[in-house]
């Protein structure tokens, strides 16, 4: 651990694991890549002037197309939005830092260096040309020209984006269910804050989805697997496989991410229009209530729609029909949203400052981009406008309207970030600009809508309507510069703030300087009397004794059944209710006592000081993207790219033992809200969170496989597999795996038990256990790939043999990863051991048990279904 | 019961359970009445996997908060996985 440089340092902005810091840094990468993608959306915009491939050409056109898709939709608006909810959630929750500091580090360095190998896949040849949402086969190397090393790259870029979106996650979560202020109920929560929980849920399980597209698509790139494959005669890169549900089995994966991906777009510029709203009419949402409860619908709805982008599939009607009610059903909760926005208007009273109309102008264009999405969810009509500009006009309005919320958060909160306030003239004015360029680039699309997507040509008579948007799209690009200036100048010259420059703000970041200490809050925050009040140090301690005296039941009735209970009575049975419903009672108390002490799994010499700073997060994401960079390259079996990957690999492994070896002290709060998991302490439900995303990951795997066999059907699969594949190496490897778990429960029984020899031999089996799994799994795999007397498979049954093989080998190979992770950590936990770690305290070792048994929960389906059935 | 013990029976289950499900094949059942095998190696599985989740991962006395995080997970694959096969029958 070391200290945190002040902020005119550089130094500092490598180090922090602050959330403002890293909330500031989100902000201002996500900008960098608004302006990214903005430059490429300008260049092909300047190319479609005239129907003909005449600037960009038709390569050039397609790259640009295709990255500006991808960055703005991933490295700008939802980067853009975690900047705000970095900053703010912690805040308005009452919290003085995320739950895992260090983890949220690591979610931006890996954002950024991702990013930057998006940036390097420019200088690859080409960069990636098949269109944002990557469909496949068209996106395997079979079918894209030349060496495509660029692609490869973006698709690793994303893999590196998708798993800082997963700790992000996590850690929202976690944060938000552990750390609130006392007396904060989730549906307290402000609104943006409610806005993010529901974000970062969606985000959860939806990239979890997008994840095993991407490792499917990368191991079709890199491996050679033929998930994708479709044309088999003549390929290189399979025989004897007939893939029939090849293109739909991505864009199935695709759309289940990318459907909820719209919300989680959108969900935080809606948070911020309610504050906005709230703020600048003086007035609560009307039916605030019920605007949550459809926040809420709408995030479940996210996940059962995603086939309306598939009707002009070869899915079937039953499946269009449900599909399409189901989609016209998730515009109903967004109608109510609407209503109470505008109600809200209609029962204040206005003030059209620079954040209410940009969150005004966002709601109008929003409306027009829902309405005509209505139009998409129809099949009928769909049939029509499919593949046309009313798609990129529909989904413009509604992505770039959530944008639009976005810039009015931004001015929003900048006193709050910056102390100072920004100029309002130049922010009505780069409103006005914004919004006449937004109509003028986007509007003309809706009546040019049979100009065919993704292509550069159209018909001629169209002309004047690409050109109107062509204007349009540099006039709203200038609009950006009359925003930067006034940013950049307010920062130097802006008058100052104060802490609470808008006179309706009621959430609590406004309750602090501006901008905000390091740790936040002077006192600790409660909410327990009705409004927000500071407690002493003092008061504190009275109120966890209380909490305490309920937990424990009579042991400490002398203590907390003073008159301090009654004062604060109310809360007492809070307290009592919750530890009670988690059905803990006073363990639950205990273990959360402990878990503050020992969550972080990290040496605890601290000397009460709360960490801000460390370097490993940026030093993981760096081995990371070397590491990426090289995996981008191996296939063409250069020795420049192989080094590159080893010379990453090795940095990422380092930093990542550098980064468990620090001392890191990162408490959670004494007193808080923690519905509804009470029970459950921050290390344990942050590892939950991730398990459940995890699931995700397998599921997708090993639905992706179901598929693939139920398309090809389901028992004449048989004859892909060679008679040599038979079951016993299996269920030897299940006997192995279930033994290992067992040995893992033994080892947290000997540390209960501080037995140390007891934990050190329970581990070392566990470690020989899964060292046994993987030889076995070798020696199966080498006896498969060399099975050349065989005449069905005169070449042996290799990775790229055909569709059974694929399947079994990228399948269990993933499943081979985590155990070759959980040997890892299981190493790195019998050395600690061995210096007397873990002794009366078996944390740790659950922390781990709950991932490897994860792991052994797995392969109890992947054995029937790749060795029995 | 001492949890050791316990464990030790929830490890003697998953044994057996898994020989079981090799044995399916083994007596020849996938060749007389492929759909029957399925089911039982498939049900043998979520008992098995049911037993890993309720006594290695303790879930049983966890908050059920916790098995409903797990479960959403579980219910997002299976949704997808159902809702994609249904959709080229």
């Amino acid at each position: 651990m070391s200290e945190l440089p002040p902020k005119s340092s550089i130094k500092r902005w490598f180090l922090t694991t602050n959330h403002k810091d890293i909330g500031i840094l989100y902000l201002l990468t996500a900008l960098f890549f608004l302006i990214f993608g903005g430059l490429l959306a300008l260049l092909f915009r300047v190319e479609l002037l005239s129907p003909a491939a005449d600037f960009l050409g038709e390569s050039g056109y397609n790259q640009a197309v295709s990255t500006h898709g991808l960055l703005m939709v991933f490295w700008f608006i939802s980067p853009f939005a975690f900047g705000f909810a970095n900053y703010l959630v912690p805040l308005q929750i009452g919290a003085d830092d995320l739950a895992f500091p260090r983890l949220n580090a690591l979610s931006y360095w890996l954002y950024l260096f991702s990013g930057l190998l998006f940036g390097v896949s420019f200088f690859q040849g080409t960069t990636f040309a098949g269109g944002w949402t990557m469909y496949a086969p068209l996106n395997t190397p079979a079918y894209m020209p030349g060496e495509a090393l660029g692609a490869t790259s973006v698709v690793l870029a994303l893999i590196m984006f998708v798993a800082a979106v997963t700790l992000g996650s996590v850690n929202f979560l976690t944060t938000m269910y552990r750390m609130r202020a006392e007396g904060l109920r989730m549906r307290d929560l402000p609104i943006f804050s409610i806005s993010i929980n529901l974000t970062v849920w969606m985000m959860l399980f939806a990239f979890a989805a997008l994840l095993a597209a991407l490792v499917i698509l990368a191991s079709d790139h890199i491996v050679g697997t033929s998930y994708f494959a479709y044309e088999i005669e003549g390929s290189t890169f399979a025989t004897d496989a007939n893939n029939d549900g090849a293109s739909m089995l991505w864009a199935h994966l695709f759309w289940f991410f990318g459907h909820p991906e719209v919300y989680i777009v959108f969900f935080p510029a809606l948070g911020i229009m309610g504050e906005c709203f709230q703020t600048f009419t003086g007035r609560r949402l009307v039916g605030r209530k019920w605007f949550i409860l459809s926040m809420v619908l709408v995030a479940l709805q996210s996940f059962i729609v995603w086939m309306h982008h598939m009707f002009l599939t070869g899915i079937n009607l039953n499946i269009k029909t449900i599909f399409m009610a189901t989609t016209i059903g998730i515009s109903l909760p967004f109608d109510l949203m609407v209503f109470s926005l505008i109600y809200t208007m209609i029962k204040g009273r206005v003030r059209f400052t620079t954040p209410f109309l940009f969150s005004l102008g966002a709601l109008l264009l929003f409306i027009l981009g829902g309405i005509t999405g209505v139009f998409l969810g129809a099949v009928v009509l769909d049939y029509q406008f499919r593949g046309t500009y009313w798609v990129v006009a529909h989904f413009h309005y509604v992505m770039v309207a959530g944008a639009t919320a976005l810039f009015g958060g931004l001015y929003y909160w900048y006193p709050k970030m910056t102390g100072k306030m920004y100029d309002e003239f130049l922010g009505k004015v780069h409103f006005a600009v914004y919004f006449v360029g937004f109509n003028l680039l986007y509007f003309p699309m809706f009546i040019a809508w049979e100009t065919p997507r993704r292509v550069f040509n159209y018909p001629v008579e169209l002309t004047v309507w690409h050109n109107l948007s062509t204007v349009g799209a540099f006039v709203l690009g200038a609009s950006f510069l009359i925003m930067f200036y006034n940013m950049f100048v307010s920062y130097f010259h802006g008058e100052e703030a104060g802490d609470r420059p808008w006179k309706y703000a009621t959430s609590a970041e406004w309750a602090v300087s501006s901008p905000p200490p390091l740790e936040n809050f002077d006192g600790v925050p409660s909410y327990a009397s009705g409004q927000l009040e500071f407690l002493d140090e003092a008061e504190v301690a009275q109120r966890q004794s209380d909490r305490d005296g309920t937990g424990t039941g009579g042991a400490t009735v002398a203590d907390g059944g003073t008159g301090g209970t009654a004062t604060d009575g109310g809360t007492a049975e809070t307290r009592s209710a919750e530890t009670g419903a988690a059905g803990g009672t006073g363990l639950a108390t205990a273990e959360t006592a402990l878990a503050t002490e020992t969550g972080t799994a990290e040496p605890t010499a601290h000397d009460g000081h709360v960490s801000h700073a460390s370097i490993w997060p940026f030093l993981i994401s760096l081995g990371g993207f070397v590491l990426f960079l090289g995996l981008s390259g191996v296939r063409t079996g250069s020795m420049f790219y192989e080094s590159l990957a080893l010379v990453g690999g090795v940095v990422t492994f380092g930093s990542l033992v550098g980064m468990a070896q620090e001392p890191f002290f990162a408490p959670e709060p004494v007193i808080a809200e923690r519905w509804p998991y009470g029970g459950v302490e921050k290390m344990k439900l942050g590892m939950w969170t991730f398990l459940a995303s995890d699931i995700v990951l397998f599921g997708a795997f090993i639905g992706s496989y179901a598929f693939i066999r139920f398309s090809y059907g389901w028992e004449a699969w048989h004859e892909l597999i060679p008679e040599a594949h038979v079951t016993f190496p299996g269920l030897v490897n299940t006997y192995l795996l279930l033994a290992s778990s067992f040995t893992v429960v033994l080892a947290m029984v000997a540390a209960e038990r501080e037995s140390k020899w007891g934990v050190l031999a329970s581990l070392g089996a566990t470690f020989a256990l899964g060292i046994g799994f993987l030889i076995n799994k070798g020696i199966e795999w080498i006896h498969l790939f060399n099975l050349h007397g065989s005449a069905a498979f005169p070449e042996g049954w290799g990775i790229t043999t055909n569709l059974a093989s694929s399947t079994f080998y990228l399948t269990t190979g993933l499943h081979a990863a985590h155990v070759i992770i959980g040997l890892v950590i299981v190493a790195y936990m019998a050395v600690r051991t061995w210096g007397g770690a873990y002794m009366g305290n078996e944390k740790p070792i659950e922390y781990f048990g709950l991932y490897w048994h994860l792991v052994d929960i797995v392969w109890l389906f992947l054995f029937p279904l790749f060795y029995i059935l | 019961m001492s949890h050791t013990k316990l464990y030790t029976i929830v490890f003697g289950v998953l044994f057996v359970f898994a020989t079981v499900q090799a044995l399916v094949e083994t007596v020849g059942l996938l060749e007389s009445n492929y759909w029957l095998a399925f089911g039982i190696i498939m049900v043998l599985s979520v008992i098995k996997a049911l037993l890993v989740a309720g006594y290695y991962q303790h879930l049983r006395w966890e908050p059920r908060s916790v098995s409903y995080l797990a479960g959403g997970g579980l219910l997002v694959a299976l949704a997808l996985t159902a809702a994609a096969a249904y959709s080229i029958v």
